[in-house]
């Protein structure tokens, strides 16, 4: 009798306690992301908007939604292909830096030959600014830059202009603070992955190269990035899709004008355009399907070149 | 028994979720309102404090919060977005069309709107006729309010607590400078033109002053006094002749230096412009504009109250207001109607608007009795008769060629020639932006 009750034990399956307690991961999954993604996809072939407090459609129309934003604009442009142009070009300069300096802060932070004291408090101080609500931070930038703002009475007041600097009307200081922004916001998150990616690194493989007398830039090259990528290629992918969803900076700092001459439109501002008064689902759909494709496409490529060149 | 347990919980947490998307769904329908027995909470939407400030002073019994009055038994409660961009209209937009599934606690009762996209409320069934709430007596209304609230049938949809016949605003101490006198009539007789206001520029600029804080301040007026809409019957976009002169004007007040900026009015530059350390002898408004939105100006400290005063200007206009509209489905139409009829036909309400809130009100006789009133004057505007000056301009006041998309129109057309006006592009190019603008925008205009 004890026995047979020992062997009904045995055969009880947890396996399905597994399939409960990651339940409620994918039921909020289902419903929060992918049946809206699924939304999204099938509205992009649809007419519909809102004409005042009138609701056009739902009417299908096949791609035309997709045609449409291939279409030249009244100044003589594929609005799509340069705001995409803008995007990429925005995360490169505030991503470059990011990276050159988290890379460095990284190396010296975990250098034990450096050892630096008060790691903690740098480390906190050098994450804060990614705790501000990116609206928030730009915001603030918009008053310190404004031609009545701090900034340039500082530099009035000190001679180094003569006038007020329209620090938001050009599209060099635009795009610099944009790029500014991103790269104060995520040089810290990316210096802590990066620093943990480091940390996981074998100490001794660092002791022998130095005792078999390689320089600081050989040690980099040969041991600490190679053995870096998998992480490297993470903090690279993400940032990228960051990037390439860019919006609240540029939005809050141009009021949504992406001024000058739509030069710091980014390809979710364009989105959100479509989204405003008139709430047009379909092309904001088509917009959002693209971006999906081409995110996929982009980290596929970055994925696979940084792979294989680290083989 | 832990088993049953869990897989408890795990279906109330389906549960729960799933839950979330029922709130609205009806379950709880609203108890109907018709026997007399009206909602206990009174939901206005506004884009500002302007009304809702007023509201608080000579409607409710009580003010319990920024965001709450009380008046008898019922709640007044405010939600409020910006209007910037078209975000009131939007917000406003999605409660309208939620409206018949809203709780009858959440449901719009009374609403605000501009001039610039009134039309798109008033032609809807999203408000309703206030006559058959109880409005009735627009006797002493000035007629281009009521006409603004009505619908193409002419049913009346709502009404306005203010008139706006605009002026422009002048420092008596520049114009002194400037023109040698401060005294309305004179400057007045200055600039009663556009070539007569250049010249008054080119004599300001003379004296180290600017005549506009920003190229943006004009614009009211050119688009104020346009002969076709922005969007004509068929559906396409048109650029009037007048906006185009705003911006022949815009283009040679730059290059004269006779603007300080090109920026928003709103912006802190422009508004810098009101302290008393500001440069600029023109400002242009109507009555809420000096009263409301000229804050730096108002300063005790940094502004200077008293050295102002109005004039007409170059050429006749109006700019806003603000009228409250009745939504359909409200559980308050009694008080809805209520609220009304204090600001348009309450005598004591509206002398008090003017008196000690510098309003020009929507109720004629009261301002006819300021206007004659010799010992009323405005302490912002040198004791100013300033309701005096706005009953003549306020005969003036034509409402017309608007449409509904005329709130973006306007701030997309001053924002993408602000690039030329900076000389980031070209003047078509910054047009061609506007018009992509519009474009994206609003998919049922037809851009050319």
């Amino acid at each position: 009798m004890e026995k047979k009750k020992n062997i009904q034990k045995k055969s009880i399956s947890y396996a399905k306690w597994g399939y409960i307690f990651i339940a409620p991961f994918f039921i909020i999954y289902a419903i929060f992301t992918l049946y809206p993604q699924l939304l999204t996809v099938y509205n992009s072939f649809f007419e519909y908007y809102r004409d005042g407090l009138t609701v056009i459609g739902p009417r299908f129309v096949g791609f035309e939604n997709y045609k449409t934003l291939f279409n030249l604009n009244s100044a003589g442009y594929v609005p799509i292909f340069k705001f995409l142009g803008n995007t990429i070009w925005l995360w490169v300069i505030g991503a470059l830096p990011q990276f050159v300096i988290a890379m460095m802060l990284a190396l010296f932070f975990t250098s034990t030959r450096l050892n630096i004291k008060g790691q903690q408090f740098f480390k906190t101080v050098i994450y804060m600014p990614n705790l501000i609500m990116a609206s928030a931070f730009s915001m603030l930038f918009f008053a310190l830059f404004s031609q009545v703002g701090p900034i340039n009475q500082l530099l009035i007041s000190s001679g180094m202009a003569s006038q007020p600097i329209n620090f938001l009307g050009m599209q060099v200081t635009v795009q610099s603070l944009i790029g500014l922004m991103n790269f104060l916001m995520w040089f810290g998150n990316t210096t802590i992955l990066l620093m943990a990616g480091i940390q996981g690194i074998d100490e001794s493989l660092f002791e022998s190269a130095r005792l078999d007398g390689s320089t600081s830039t050989q040690v980099f090259f040969n041991i600490t990035m190679p053995l870096l990528m998998p992480i490297f290629i993470y903090v690279f992918i993400t940032s990228m899709i960051g990037g390439i969803q860019m919006f609240d900076v540029p939005q809050v700092l141009t009021n949504g004008y992406g001024i000058p001459d739509n030069t710091s439109t980014t390809m979710i501002m364009y989105l959100n355009n479509f989204l405003g008064i008139s709430k047009n689902y379909g092309m904001a759909g088509a917009v959002s399907v693209l971006l999906f494709i081409i995110t996929a496409i982009l980290s596929s490529f970055v994925f696979k070149s940084i792979n294989s060149n680290n083989k | 028994m832990k088993k049953l347990l869990s897989i408890l919980l795990a279906v109330l947490m389906v549960f729960a979720l799933v839950g979330c998307s029922n709130n609205n769904g009806g379950g709880e329908t609203p108890a109907p309102t018709d026997e007399g027995g009206e909602g206990s909470v009174l939901n206005v939407w506004t884009w500002n404090t302007e009304f809702w400030d007023f509201l608080g002073k000579y409607y409710a019994d009580e003010v319990v919060d920024e965001y709450t009055l009380k008046k008898g038994d019922v709640t007044i409660k405010r939600t409020t977005y910006p209007s910037d961009g078209g975000a009131y209209q939007d917000a406003l937009d999605a409660a309208l069309l939620n409206q018949a599934n809203a709780a009858a606690d959440e449901k719009v009762d009374l609403f605000l709107a501009e001039a610039d996209y009134i039309i798109k409320y008033t032609n809807s069934d999203a408000t309703m006729d206030v006559k058959s709430i109880g409005v009735t007596d627009f006797s002493n209304t000035y007629k281009y309010t009521v006409e603004a609230a009505s619908d193409a049938n002419g049913v009346v949809k709502g009404v306005s607590f203010q008139c706006c016949p605009a002026a422009v605003i002048y420092r008596r101490s520049i114009a002194k400078d400037v023109l040698g006198t401060d005294d309305p009539a004179e400057v007045q007789a200055a600039m009663d033109s556009w070539d007569k206001f250049n010249d008054v520029a080119a004599q300001a600029k003379a004296k180290g002053y600017y005549m506009i804080p920003t190229t943006n301040a004009t614009y009211r007026i050119f688009s104020n006094n346009t002969t076709s809409p922005w969007v004509t019957a068929d559906g396409k976009l048109n650029i009037d002749a007048n906006i185009e002169a705003w911006m022949d004007q815009s283009e040679d007040y730059v290059k004269n230096g006779y603007t300080a900026y090109t920026s928003n009015i709103w912006g802190d530059e422009a508004t810098s412009e009101m302290f008393k350390t500001g440069k600029t002898m023109c400002f242009f408004g109507p009555a809420w504009y000096f009263n409301f939105s000229m804050g730096n100006a108002q300063d005790p400290e940094k502004g200077c109250p008293g050295d102002w005063a109005i004039c007409q200007g170059p050429q006749a206009w109006f700019w806003g207001g603000t009228w409250m509209l009745a939504a359909t489905g409200t559980d308050n139409p009694t008080m809805v109607a209520d609220i009304m009829n204090t600001f348009i036909n309450n005598e004591e309400v509206c002398s008090k608007l003017v008196s000690e809130d510098a309003q020009f009100s929507n109720n004629q006789a009261v301002n006819a009795k300021f206007a004659a009133d010799a010992s009323y004057g405005n302490a912002f505007l040198g004791d100013q008769n300033d309701t005096a000056v706005f009953v003549e301009l306020a005969k003036n006041i034509k409402f017309q060629n608007v449409t509904a998309y005329d709130q973006l129109c306007n701030e997309g057309l001053q924002t993408y020639f602000q690039e030329c006006l900076d000389g980031n592009v070209d003047r078509e190019t910054a047009i061609a932006n506007f018009k992509d603008y519009i474009k994206t925008t609003f998919p049922s205009v037809t851009v050319e």
